[in-house]
């Protein structure tokens, strides 16, 4: 398994840096689009490390066909340039009559199905790439028809899934959808992210992706029950981290990650061939 | 422990509320639609608060007598809150009880956070915004990052030949280049 975290702007690449240097981590993931003004010379010299693409905001469900081509252009001299571990994005909503919503929204799987099918075709087509779409950290009942979308939708057009760990952890504790309905999409993904989220403070039942804090028990045991599922040949596993950049606490779920993978390498490797 | 309701809410049924705080009173306060619509309405409080802490000294500091009427607001006039969430802030408090409280400064970091906004949200090949204000003299630019370790940069010009006043409260002009050396290109009235 190689470990990588995210990088979505300047205050933290001393710590992106720091964690490179000390072998915690083997790649980057870079919040790609927040990067299009950087000429691409200066990214290919990047952190001297492997680099995976995370797209966030270029809203390819919802966004005019002009504004994604120019998008396009660039993303794709970087993918040449840069060859990327993975390229992903987001199924999500990001807009609603007109109106940003900061907070994306989770789509509807069902009655959207289509519409994202058909984008999701489109948009691998423009980037010359295989598309690895991120699960959303459900919170309302809708999040229960995610696995059989992703499925579909796999088989549909052949976009990877970006499985979140910790998403599918809030979806199973928000709106009980059992981890293990996610169970053939991870014996099919190779790329993951795992992060801390928070109990709501309204409601401490309730929890929200917060990117904030360390790893949960509920987010090792899930990892720990599938490991060998998880730690496949090329497999990739983003520690996302947004706020609150506790260093200590970063390197201690870095290495805890570590050891996990590493423990499963050899149960792999000592099992029997059946 | 999973709550079991009755009927099934997803999450596309609560889009309308998302943004209006009066609307999350129809919802249960231990409702996950309460804690839904609570998760995106913070989200446009640390945007507005974080980046501007000037506004607390106006409203108190739970910022709820700016935010609350502001984003009522902002659902009547249809603003899309994108890049300018700040610039209308500014304009509806211009029009408020506020009024005549306003320091310069704090317009002028108002201005400045939606320049931050545009640099780091906008994803065309404009490398720069200049934003202007029709009662305000200097100009505030803001530039995307071009380095990878690098950020946006926003700054504050004065002119020593002031530039045709926008026909709205503010204006913009993009440049596609870290240069203002093209000169002006007129001014673009600011999106709603
Ligand atoms: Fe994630």
């Amino acid at each position: 398994m190689r470990i990588g975290f995210n990088y979505t702007l300047g205050d933290t690449a001393p710590l992106v840096r720091r964690l490179l240097d000390s072998g915690r981590i083997d790649y980057v993931e870079l919040l790609i689009d927040n990067f299009l003004s950087v000429p691409p010379e200066e990214m290919a010299q990047g952190f001297g490390a492997p680099v995976s693409f995370h797209i966030m905001f270029s809203k390819f469900i919802e966004n005019d066909d002009a504004a994604l081509d120019s998008m396009a252009i660039r993303l794709r001299r970087l993918i040449d340039l840069l060859k990327p571990l993975y390229v992903s994005d987001h199924i999500a909503r990001f807009n609603h009559e007109g109106r940003q919503l900061y907070h994306l929204a989770e789509i509807d799987y069902i009655t959207d199905y289509e519409q994202v099918r058909c984008r999701v075709d489109w948009w691998q087509q423009k980037l010359g790439c295989r598309l690895h779409l991120e699960n959303y950290p459900s919170i309302m009942d809708g999040g229960r028809d995610a696995p059989h979308f992703h499925e579909r939708l796999h088989r549909d057009t052949g976009a990877g899934v970006l499985f979140d760990v910790s998403n599918a952890v809030c979806a199973h504790l928000n709106c009980g959808l059992p981890l293990e309905a996610w169970e053939g999409i991870i014996e099919r993904s190779s790329h993951f992210h795992v992060a801390g989220y928070n109990l709501s403070i309204l409601a401490p039942h309730l929890v929200v992706d917060t990117h904030d804090r360390m790893l949960s028990e509920e987010t090792l045991g899930f990892l720990e029950r599938y490991r060998a599922r998880f730690n496949t040949a090329g497999s990739t596993m983003t520690y996302e981290r947004d706020d609150n950049f506790v260093e200590t606490e970063i390197e201690h779920d870095l290495d805890r990650l570590r050891d996990l993978f590493d423990r499963s390498s050899v149960e792999a490797f000592d099992a029997p061939r059946v | 422990m999973h709550r079991v309701s009755d009927s099934r809410v997803i999450d596309a049924d609560l889009l309308d509320s998302l943004t209006v705080p009066a609307r999350q009173g129809d919802y249960a306060r231990d409702s996950r639609a309460f804690v839904r619509i609570d998760t995106s309405l913070r989200v446009y409080w640390h945007t507005l608060f974080d980046i501007c802490p000037g506004l607390l000294e106006l409203s108190g500091p739970d910022g709820l007598a700016i935010f609350r009427p502001f984003m009522t607001w902002a659902d009547e006039q249809k603003l899309s809150l994108n890049w300018t969430y700040y610039l209308w802030v500014d304009v509806w408090l211009q029009q408020s009880a506020f009024r005549d409280q306003i320091e310069v400064e704090l317009r002028y970091a108002l201005m400045g956070a939606s320049a931050a906004r545009w640099a780091t949200g906008d994803r065309s090949e404009a490398q720069g915004i200049v934003l202007g204000a029709a009662d305000l003299p200097n100009l505030v630019c803001g530039w995307k990052t071009v380095t990878l370790e690098g950020g946006r940069e926003i700054e504050q010009i004065e002119l020593e030949a002031p530039l045709p006043t926008p026909d709205g409260s503010h204006g913009y002009f993009l440049v596609p280049s870290r240069s203002l050396d093209d000169g002006f290109p007129g001014w673009s009235p600011i999106p709603r």
